[in-house]
């Protein structure tokens, strides 16, 4: 599908939109009052939450470590990083570098019975031999399963079920060409309590189509870290990948009605993306040089291509290097791709409960907002709502929260309640309301 | 009061002759938040893996932002910061320096 496709598909959405807001009006439709109120402030970049029952919330910053907000909203912090102050433990092995750190946090489903938390994080535990340069496998990010003591202040065991997720060690020559780059990190527990973590291509053109490296991956295994027995990927490839081709997925749930998965993901400058994953599939991002007409690249990356240093149409730019390949059979097609811009799309969550009156069911996606080449800066939650066959949209509605700012974590709690993690450093509850 | 006139229009011109900039603190809080704010933060503050750019003597910020707009490189973002500085006038330099020095978030 074309860009001008796409954008004909948003301008069709955006008058559906107001079509329906009328509509809701004229209609007595359930709008809900949605209102935002800051639970944590002041803390170091706060990056993914779980949310209990009673009202206790994990959540990590990602230089510092993993803590625990209990419902008194006493904090605790539990598990830090190598030169963290304040933690019952730290793991000596972790640590912070640009877009890496401790990421990903999500809770087991029988967490009341086995107090486990998996959390993605970057460590210096399994390089090896390895991450003497950018052009080496670099085995920088793990997934460690952490059992907690019974009162949860403290960990008593530490677990590392993935260990081979690769990391950018060194500087490149790209915008945002720091080390840490495209580090993926999002964890969440999917149907049947398997786990899926989700990758990015660390800059490295071979990561998203490689067989065997888990950059650029979506990963579905079970709590031990083995492989799904369903997973499909194409043969010679690694049994742990879902999903391929990726750029950098920071964004996962799974749609209520029928538990499929869909991911939003960061676009090179053009194109974010919100996708329906398929069993084996192929998101079509391959910015590897001599490849699909392209030369060579600076650092043998073409993800920024052409001309990367400098602003251009958008459309342009995709057309050189797409977010999603048509030429690749198993291309999982976008669901929505931003209007074709790159605004930075962090997380995602489907809004469940009917206090969210017409937007349950909807993906709350959380934009960072990224200004360059003349895009607008774009801070925001938006609303999707996106069609039963997930192959595109239905209508988009900004979150009426009354500010902007980088929105990174998205989660739901039992509560149906919307928990919103930002750069800036607060942790925000986001409630929805019937309006009668 | 034409000898008043004449008097302020000497000093603005013996200003301007100068090379000196005043910079103005609220106007670079505008241009601050143009685009500066979606990657550094509110006031400044650092976000993610952008630093913290609040604080610093005036003179800091300007040569920084000066090097910047004139293609140096310094720090694994330098690409972007190239970028996002070419625009700069001075004027803009010195009103960004200004209000940076000072600025600090309030949630």
């Amino acid at each position: 599908m074309k860009l001008s496709t796409y954008r004909s598909l948003a301008v069709s959405a955006a008058s559906v939109l107001l079509m329906g807001v009328a509509a809701a009006s004229a209609q007595g439709m359930n709008v809900p009052v949605i209102k935002a109120t800051p639970v944590l402030e002041g803390l170091e970049s706060p990056w993914d939450m779980s949310v209990h029952a009673d009202g206790t919330m994990f959540f990590t910053e990602k230089c510092k470590g993993l803590s625990m907000r209990s419902p008194d909203g006493t904090v605790t912090n539990i598990y830090g990083m190598k030169g963290s102050e304040g933690y019952s433990d730290a793991g000596e092995d972790l640590f912070c570098e640009g877009q890496a750190g401790m990421m990903g946090v999500a809770s087991d489903r029988d967490f009341d019975q086995n107090r486990r938390l998996y959390v993605a994080s970057t460590s210096d535990k399994y390089h090896g031999d390895g991450c003497k340069s950018n052009f080496e496998r670099c085995d920088g990010n793990i997934v460690m399963r952490l059992t907690l003591s019974e009162d949860m202040m403290s960990v008593v065991d530490r677990t590392d079920i993935v260990t081979d997720i690769q990391y950018k060690p060194f500087e490149s020559d790209q915008p945002f060409g720091g080390p840490g780059a495209h580090n993926g990190g999002r964890v969440r527990i999917g149907p049947g309590g398997y786990l899926w973590i989700t990758g990015g291509d660390r800059h490295s053109g071979i990561c998203p189509q490689s067989p065997e490296l888990l950059c650029g991956k979506v990963v579905r295994v079970d709590t031990d870290g083995n492989a799904h027995p369903d997973n499909n990927p194409p043969a010679g490839f690694d049994k742990r990948i879902y999903t391929y081709g990726h750029r950098n997925v920071q964004g996962i749930d799974f749609r209520p009605s029928d538990g499929k998965a869909f991911t939003a993901e960061h676009g090179p400058w053009h194109s974010d993306e919100i996708t329906a994953l398929v069993n084996g599939g192929n998101a079509g991002w391959d910015p590897q040089q001599n490849t699909a007409g392209r030369g060579e690249c600076p650092d043998q990356y073409c993800g920024y291509e052409p001309e990367q240093m400098d602003g251009m149409d958008p459309a342009v730019r995709a057309a050189y290097m797409p977010m999603s390949d048509p030429r690749f059979d198993d291309l999982m097609p976008p669901t929505w791709n931003n209007n074709g811009w790159s605004q930075g799309t962090s997380s995602a969550a489907f809004l469940k409960g009917d206090n969210w009156g017409i937007y349950e069911g909807r993906l709350a996606t959380g934009v960072l907002g990224i200004g360059f080449g003349g895009t607008p800066i774009g801070q925001r939650i938006d609303m999707i709502s996106i069609t039963d066959d997930g192959l595109a949209i239905n209508a988009i509605t900004r979150m009426p929260l009354g500010f902007s700012k980088r929105f990174r974590g998205l989660v739901m709690a039992p509560d149906n309640s919307l928990y919103v993690a930002t750069d800036e450093g607060e942790i925000y509850q986001v409630t929805a309301t019937p309006m009668q | 009061m034409p000898k008043i006139i004449g008097a302020m229009s000497l000093a603005a011109v013996l200003f301007c002759a100068s090379g000196a900039v005043a910079g103005d603190a609220a106007a670079g809080d505008a241009r601050y938040h143009e685009t500066c704010h979606a990657c550094h933060g509110p006031a400044g503050k650092g976000a993610s893996s952008y630093p913290k750019i609040s604080g610093n003597p005036i003179e800091y910020t300007r040569e920084k932002l000066m090097a910047y707009r004139a293609g140096e490189r310094f720090g694994p973002n330098s690409a972007l910061m190239i970028m996002m500085a070419k625009p700069l006038s001075d004027e803009e330099i010195e009103n960004l320096a200004v209000y940076l020095k000072d600025a600090k978030y309030e949630p």
